[in-house]
């Protein structure tokens, strides 16, 4: 058997290289005098993935992993589920580990790495608390045809700032990014799959006919 | 990096995937129990037929229903319930729910928890965190006495009162409630409450015995110690007596100093409350009292306390 003192160690050393392996793909979001929120590289070519109430109004910067600020550029928005996709003229930028957000189980350990109030890479665990949906204000134009989106509920401490930034499984892979807090303690989060689709969509390379105003 | 593991086999995914095997399992016996005007709250598939859940959120005595994991929705009958102890006993018929499996060890401080509710038919909900504090026996009102009591700081969402807390197996080790520390969520150890269910389902309510008096502790002087013939440090003095009570028939008066009960010694409310459970109730029982100094011993009808 297993020392308690070894295990312990053993998951704490397992949990350090999650969060290094998703702190390399972390990015602080501000928006001049309106605050700041948490990003996280999507995929190569400097794409990033954030909140879009983190975006909607201000002079947006970013704060790369390296501690480097730069410009930032609005690709594609979707106030409905609070996404938005920004690009910087860094196409290096390691993208992060993806997760498939549909085999998600109740009870799986998760962590959510963000900037809670402007504490850098702060990282907060807990579990998949559920699953479920939430209602949307309903399609604002014809081309969107949704009234609710799909939701990770989760147990794990958020504060302001960690809007926008991932939420992982125990690899590291992203399940979703970090929208919200409902009741002060409950989080939600926006599933990978679905970040992943409006990233598609955004870009031009996936099959959706949905219209991303830009 | 160092380590020689695969990014996909640490042993934080060992863990996240019993974890979520534990939800998936203990889940299976987590029921919806619809009973009261609020949101529906949860309950626990305790034996074959019979739902264990908070006597707080079933408000109703009739038009109760029970959704079962697999989305069925079942009515439900009131079999036994004791507010003493915020619990009650359901019976559902025809459908079935997998039964839970009880924890085997008592719990520890600082041990791994679920707590599980199903307060929406769209799934099992968990929050995780330890077991906080072990503590017991405390008074719950309406003499209601638990021996024992859990704390966790699992966060107990709304609807999660009923349901279980479990731990990394799966297998229960308590019963949530926010019904009895006003609005704080307490834990009723699995075998508490289980004790509490066999009554409930012998008899459909706990029996708790009524004296009719106001009580406060005191220190019992070495002297009338030595006139009892024990160390007992602290007794029961009597501030009220309320008139036509058990207490008054049975020739109790105020300054007594209340000793013992049925030949337990009586140190302090809780051992009071604690000892008029059960089969005393009804019966003729001696309470020993303080007198003057002297010991003396009265014959008492123990009432039942209406709930």
């Amino acid at each position: 058997m297993v020392s308690v003192l070894e295990l312990s160690s053993n998951v704490a050393d397992a949990l350090a290289e999650v969060v290094q392996r998703v702190q390399r793909s972390l990015v602080v979001v501000h928006n001049g005098r309106y605050g700041a929120g948490a990003g996280v590289v999507w995929r190569l070519g400097g794409y990033i993935v954030t909140n879009y109430h983190v975006v909607a109004r201000g002079e947006l910067r970013v704060t790369l992993p390296d501690g480097r600020q730069t410009e930032a550029r609005l690709v594609a928005q979707e106030p409905e589920w609070d996404l938005a996709l920004l690009q910087v003229d860094q196409a290096d930028l390691p993208g992060v580990l993806i997760a498939d957000s549909r085999a998600l189980q109740t009870g799986q350990i998760v962590m959510a790495i963000g900037h809670p109030w402007g504490q850098r890479g702060v990282v907060t665990a807990g579990i998949v608390g559920g699953q479920g949906k939430v209602e949307t204000r309903g399609p604002r134009s014809r081309q969107i045809a949704y009234t609710s989106v799909p939701v990770i509920r989760t147990d794990v401490r958020l504060a302001p700032g960690n809007s926008g930034g991932p939420l992982v499984n125990a690899v590291g892979a992203v399940l979703g990014i970090n929208t919200m807090i409902v009741g002060g303690d409950l989080g939600v989060a926006i599933p990978s799959h679905i970040v992943d689709g409006f990233v598609e969509r955004s870009l031009g390379d996936g099959s959706g006919s949905r219209e991303v105003s830009v | 990096m160092t380590s020689s593991q695969s990014p996909t086999d640490n042993l934080l995914t060992q863990l996240s995937d019993a974890m979520a095997a534990a939800v998936a399992r203990a889940g299976s016996g987590t029921v919806l129990v619809d009973g009261r005007r609020r949101m529906p709250a949860s309950g626990i598939a305790y034996a074959s037929g019979q739902i264990l859940t908070a006597n707080h959120v079933v408000e109703r005595d009739e038009d109760i229903s029970v959704t079962l994991p697999d989305g069925t929705q079942v009515p439900a009958s009131v079999a036994g319930r004791d507010s003493g102890s915020d619990l009650a006993l359901l019976q559902i018929k025809g459908a079935k729910a997998a039964v839970i499996e009880s924890a085997p060890d008592e719990a520890r401080v600082g041990q791994l928890v679920l707590a599980l509710g199903r307060p929406s038919p769209e799934g099992i909900q968990a929050s995780l965190g330890v077991i906080s504090a072990v503590g017991g026996p405390v008074r719950t009102g309406r003499g209601g006495l638990l021996e024992r009591y859990l704390r966790t700081d699992a966060i107990p969402y709304p609807g999660f009162s009923g349901g279980p807390l479990v731990d990394t197996a799966g297998r229960v080790v308590g019963l949530n409630t926010s019904g009895l520390a006003r609005g704080a969520s307490l834990v009723i150890p699995i075998r508490l409450a289980a004790q509490i269910a066999e009554t409930l389902a012998k008899h459909g309510h706990i029996r708790r015995g009524f004296l009719g008096v106001r009580t406060q502790p005191v220190e019992i002087p070495s002297a009338q110690q030595s006139a009892l013939k024990r160390e007992q440090e602290t007794g029961l003095l009597l501030v009220g007596v309320e008139k036509g009570s058990p207490a008054d028939q049975g020739g109790l008066i105020v300054g007594d100093i209340i000793v013992a009960l049925a030949g337990k010694p009586v140190a302090d409310p809780d051992e009071l409350l604690a000892n008029l459970v059960g089969d005393i109730v009804g019966k003729a029982a001696p309470v020993e009292v303080l007198r003057g100094g002297q010991p003396h011993t009265l014959q008492v009808t123990i009432g039942e306390r209406k709930s």
